[in-house]
């Protein structure tokens, strides 16, 4: 038996009919103008109000000015960056953002992972509502963060306070006061808000991995431990990391309010970091050129790590398919 | 199958469609629930008692500021620094007194007027945007792309200061619009909203261009109806990063304390000294209305900042 095809009547038709479709798409896919517009209110005040004042933040590294209208813009050279260099502020600063970002990786990197990797012995019900309630603080408006915890550790009435001079006999007197007490009390602080957020994602990003991978290995006498670290870490890696890099860009940031309501920075420059100092500069020493110089440095360093970060995540990570 | 579960109303099949692709991470979450399962019965009752010990002592660490935030606003006046667990008699005297001491209404109004409008603005700018990106490839694509990348690694605090002058310049400094417009573009909604659109059906929209449909209609009445949970997640995660938002309205609106809840409140911590009662009653207020949000809203709130967190 023989399978040529014969030629239906009217099929000539609906060929020409599926040409004319087709073309009806590709011009459809190959417009002249439309998406251009469709991008452009995104793209003009994304380039107006991020790309142009980077551009400006670079330019102004080079001027003294005040930020009055009215005064005028006198060339600096790199005065500013040398002055930024000598601040006696800068190194605290510096030192400061690097042990908050260490903190912060435990509290939204570590301590979520060891959570999710809990939650997953507890049955689904319990476990949404327990990720519910640890999501909470990460909602919690600045002031209002700022402010509760400002009551727990009152040196008086504090409940935190109370209950570890009567519990522990521990008496840990004005928090804010004290240089590490202010550091360690800001961490704490951050580290409650950014823990939720971060134990939500580990979730999710646990829930992608297929249970098949470890149900293979423990058929093969894999024991847990060697199923956590052989398989559930690895797959995990892309998460971890886009967690770590997160929390390296955006720590700087999710402290500034703690510090401009609580400690301004202090006592003795005991909590700054270097955005906070960036403000400073800006808006108490009214000094545009070293805020702009400063901006220039803090750009092109976490723009580097992040681009290392990302690098390395490309050679680390292990994709499930 | 997982879509009944995050899912059980009757729906046309494209929206059910789409749904699932939106409800898409919950749904494997529900997979993995339903496959845990199955592996269930490996666990023992010791590691399953030990999980629910470490999760509730995380849950009642992460819940009890809160709780006792509006606990310390519910005692009577006299009764502030008490600490007994539960605030009893309860009253509603501190709330009554900030109710009265600062404009605290007008804030609220303003501050939700602030981020419905920003919220907005950024939904709309992110539509337009994504739909640009998700259905057309056109010479340049990557390139414009990529400046929505970049724009993430752009601090805030570097683009402040031109930024801050910009909005001096035009005379905005002290008005609620001058925290408005330089927020309506968010960088981060339009890479979400692209990763929506990607998923959402070509042919469907292939089909109604056949129909004669033009691309603004196509919008409008093809691909938006058929997102309306993917849009209700995004809305209400941009509408609750405007309202808590900090920097830039204490910038902008520094000298008018009556403006803003974050400035209302903040200027009010400073002069309410040790007035714990009424400072908690004012905090307590300014986080309200997000509170409101996440108890009815949950599921879209969970839903949209997992997404954020896996792109």
């Amino acid at each position: 038996m023989s399978f040529t095809i014969t030629p239906v009547p009217g099929q000539e038709r609906y060929e020409r009919i599926a040409r004319e479709g087709e073309a009806a798409v590709r011009r459809w896919r190959k417009p002249p103008i439309a998406p251009y517009l469709f991008i452009l209110p995104a793209i003009a005040l994304l380039v107006f109000w991020i790309y142009r004042p980077l551009i400006e933040t670079f330019q102004l590294s080079f001027y003294h000015w005040n930020l009055l209208p009215t005064a005028p813009k006198q060339p600096a050279g790199l005065s500013n960056y040398t002055a930024l260099f000598h601040d006696r502020e800068l190194g605290k600063a510096v030192i400061n953002t690097i042990l908050y970002i260490a903190a912060f990786l435990v509290c939204s990197v570590i301590l979520p992972l060891v959570i999710a990797l809990m939650s997953r012995r507890v049955s689904g019900r319990a476990r949404t509502i327990y990720q519910a309630l640890v999501f909470v603080p990460f909602l919690v408006t600045p002031v209002a963060t700022s402010a509760v915890w400002r009551w727990l550790f009152d040196p008086y009435d504090g409940v935190i306070v109370v209950v570890l001079r009567k519990g522990f006999g521990i008496d840990i007197g004005s928090v804010f006061r004290s240089d590490h007490g202010a550091l360690i009390a800001i961490i704490i602080i951050v580290g409650w808000q950014m823990l939720g957020f971060g134990v939500l994602v580990m979730t999710a990003g646990m829930a992608g991995i297929s249970p098949d991978y470890a149900e293979a290995a423990s058929v093969d006498g894999a024991s847990n431990s060697t199923i956590l670290r052989r398989i559930t870490v690895p797959l995990l890696s892309p998460t971890i990391l886009f967690l770590a890099l997160m929390t390296i860009l955006l720590s700087a940031q999710w402290t500034y309010p703690m510090i401009d309501v609580l400690t301004q920075g202090g006592p003795d420059n005991a909590t700054t970091n270097i955005y906070y100092l960036l403000y400073e500069i800006a808006f108490n020493n009214f000094d545009a050129g070293m805020a702009g110089a400063a901006g220039t440095v803090f750009f092109l360093v976490f723009g580097a790590i992040a681009v290392l970060l990302v690098k390395l995540s490309d050679k680390l990570a292990f994709y499930d398919n | 199958m997982s879509f009944t579960i995050t899912e059980p109303h009757h729906k046309p099949v494209v929206q059910a469609e789409s749904d699932e692709i939106v409800s898409g991470i919950v749904a494997r979450q529900e997979d993995t629930r339903n496959n845990a399962a199955a592996v269930r019965t490996q666990h023992s009752f010791g590691s399953r008692f030990s999980g629910h010990v470490v999760l509730a002592i995380v849950a009642l660490v992460s819940i009890f500021p809160v709780y006792w935030l509006y606990a310390t606003a519910l005692r009577r006046p006299e009764d502030a620094t008490r600490s007994t667990p539960f605030p009893w008699p309860i009253s509603f005297e501190n709330f009554t007194h900030v109710w009265h001491q600062i404009p605290i209404g007008g804030m609220l109004y303003h501050t939700f007027v602030m981020a419905l409008c920003v919220s907005v603005c950024q939904l709309l700018v992110a539509i337009f945007a994504a739909y640009g990106f998700a259905l057309w490839d056109f010479p340049g694509k990557s390139i414009l792309f990529l400046l929505f990348l970049g724009a993430w690694l752009v601090p805030f605090q570097v683009t402040m200061i031109p930024n801050y002058v910009t909005i001096a310049h035009w005379q905005l400094l002290g008005t609620v619009a001058g925290v408005v417009i330089p927020n309506m573009c968010s960088a981060f909604a339009v890479m979400l909203m692209r990763q929506h659109m990607q998923a959402f059906p070509k042919e469907l929209v292939e089909a109604a261009h056949m129909d004669g449909r033009n691309r603004w209609g196509i919008l409008w009445k093809v691909v938006l109806p058929n997102m309306r949970p993917a849009l209700a997640a995004l809305g209400i995660m941009l509408f609750i990063e405007a309202w808590n938002n900090y920097l830039w309205p204490t910038l902008i609106l520094s000298k008018k304390p009556d403006s803003l809840i974050q400035i209302g409140v903040r200027s009010f911590l400073g002069e309410a000294g040790d007035d714990w009662g009424a400072m908690m009653a004012a905090a307590g207020l300014a986080c309200i209305p997000i509170f409101l949000i996440y108890i009815f809203l949950q599921r879209y709130i969970v839903d949209a900042f997992v997404r954020s967190g896996l792109r």
